[in-house]
């Protein structure tokens, strides 16, 4: 269903411990973002807290020339999508 | 929770919120500048050409190659390969880092993908040598000597191939009595081991129904230009002297119709496709790195001819200069623009997302009677280009903030001038 979605590129689904448990993308690509976006959100999620402990992340954004990421993060897993929004 | 993503990602495809958004990371320069004139004196003095360029993996390093573009008969006129570290303290641009000595005009140059220090040459004697900086005594790593596998004629390109087992490479030579062959490194033995072995002959040439070709003169096809696709590591581009254009297949199995010559290994007919043929030598085919079907092809006929992988008409022909040109490359970075180097000196980026078929910067490098004989882009730092020219000296060129940005639409104009048909 997301992957029919206007210009999804990717879609990965990481554990708790940031290991990717489902993929469209080729491995070593995967790897590469679960490792990476794992830390981010961790910050992320400690820069809010951290700001406002009664807060919490509900979903980051990157934005960037090439395409977008979205990060929806839940109590066991994250699902990452990765959208070139202008396709 | 899949339901807040999916209206999120609705929301985006539709939203104009980003849409002439930019964002300015770094100082970006308005400019084209030089930044530096590398000469090598002593090679300057016997009036050598620079004809190859290449940049290290690591981007900080340029190896220049020395001989001459102009010479048909057999030169026995020593020459060199110099190299400068380009982000070392104490750059001097009169004195290389490193001088190569070659027994023979140079003729072809490829830095390593993945090793810094490992360069490989083809010689204008028909032999393929690969230097290893690193070492201080003798840097000559492997070459293939005059054995009989080696090829007889000036070796025009040389080209790192991924080989089968991860992380290797072999170098694939081409020269201009026909022969491209694949070698991998034994450095144990000192020496260049063939592995595969291809020649081209006229009369294996395929023909295609849009393309009327008539086979002349003699029956090899001298090979002139050689680009590697990216995006498919069996197919590999071959441009001849005689303007033939063809897609070849590493693993083409069809026996060639060429003399064996003392080969080791059986010599194979690779090519699959023909394009349309050219009225001059093709000088130089480069895929692009945005596309896997576009590739630009240029030659004597002044014109940079755009491609598409699938159909034997160009998709678009631009003209260039009035004379020669030597060598087109795309940029790294932006989908739609390459570099072309001319007989008349200049070195003109095209822009195709302009409207207009003029180039969107012209780079002349001095003096008349002077051709730019290669080009090369720096993978690492897009912005710096190196030309290398007649009179023996190379340009380090620093390119404009708007000729190495990536814009928003670039892929998608990529996409649509790909899947033109040629009319």
């Amino acid at each position: 269903m997301i992957q029919s979605q206007n210009g999804v590129q990717g879609i990965i689904i990481v554990n708790s411990e940031g290991i990717p448990i489902k993929t469209t993308l080729d491995n070593a690509s995967t790897v590469q973002y679960a490792g990476l976006i794992h830390q981010l959100v961790m910050k992320a999620r400690s820069t809010v807290r951290d700001i406002d402990p009664q807060n919490d992340l509900t979903f980051l954004r990157i934005r960037s020339k090439k395409n977008e990421i979205m990060i929806a993060p839940d109590k066991d897993y994250f699902l990452i999508v990765i959208q070139n929004p202008s396709d | 929770m899949i339901d807040s993503v999916i209206r999120e990602l609705v929301t985006n495809a539709r939203s104009h919120a980003f849409d002439e958004f930019q964002v300015n990371w770094e100082d970006q320069s308005h400019l084209v500048s030089c930044l530096h004139c590398l000469q090598h004196p002593s090679a300057q003095e016997s009036g050598l050409h620079v004809t190859g360029v290449s940049w290290s993996c690591t981007g900080s390093v340029i190896a220049c190659a020395y001989g001459r573009i102009d010479d048909g008969d057999w030169s026995t006129e020593r020459s060199c390969v110099c190299t400068w570290n380009l982000d070392r303290r104490g750059l001097d641009p009169k004195q290389a880092d490193l001088v190569l000595d070659v027994p023979t005009a140079v003729t072809a140059l490829c830095c390593h993908p993945n090793q810094p220090a490992l360069i490989a040459g083809g010689l204008f004697s028909g032999e393929v040598v690969v230097w290893d900086t690193s070492r201080t005594q003798d840097p000559v790593l492997v070459q293939t000597g005059m054995s009989a596998d080696s090829h007889r004629e000036p070796v025009y390109q040389v080209a790192w191939v991924p080989l089968q087992k991860k992380g290797e490479f072999g170098v694939l030579s081409a020269c201009s009595g026909g022969r491209v062959l694949l070698w991998t490194v034994d450095s144990d033995l000192g020496r260049l081991v063939l592995n595969a072995a291809y020649a081209l002959v006229q009369q294996q040439v395929p023909h295609s129904s849009t393309t009327s070709f008539k086979a002349r003169g003699s029956s090899t096809v001298g090979v002139t230009a050689l680009a590697l696709s990216p995006w498919d590591p069996d197919t590999f581009l071959v441009g001849s002297e005689g303007g033939l254009l063809l897609r070849c297949s590493f693993s083409s199995q069809t026996p060639a119709a060429a003399p064996s010559e003392g080969h080791n290994a059986t010599l194979r007919a690779p090519a699959v496709f023909l394009f349309r043929p050219r009225s001059g030598p093709v000088h130089s085919i480069h895929c692009s790195p945005f596309h896997r079907n576009l590739f630009v092809s240029a030659g004597t006929d002044g014109l940079a001819h755009l491609h598409s992988l699938l159909q034997a008409d160009p998709l678009l022909s631009l003209r260039v200069s009035d004379s020669y040109v030597f060598q087109v490359q795309w940029s790294p970075t932006r989908p739609l623009v390459f570099a072309a180097a001319t007989g008349q000196g200049e070195v003109q980026i095209f822009d195709l997302g302009r409207r207009s078929q003029r180039p969107a910067a012209t780079m002349e490098q001095g003096g008349a009677n002077q051709a730019a004989t290669c080009l090369a882009f720096n993978h690492q730092n897009p912005q710096l280009l190196a030309v290398g020219n007649t009179k023996g000296s190379v340009c380090i060129w620093q390119l404009s903030h708007n000729l190495t940005e990536h814009s928003p639409r670039e892929s998608g104009q990529l996409e649509q001038i790909a899947n033109q048909v040629a009319e």
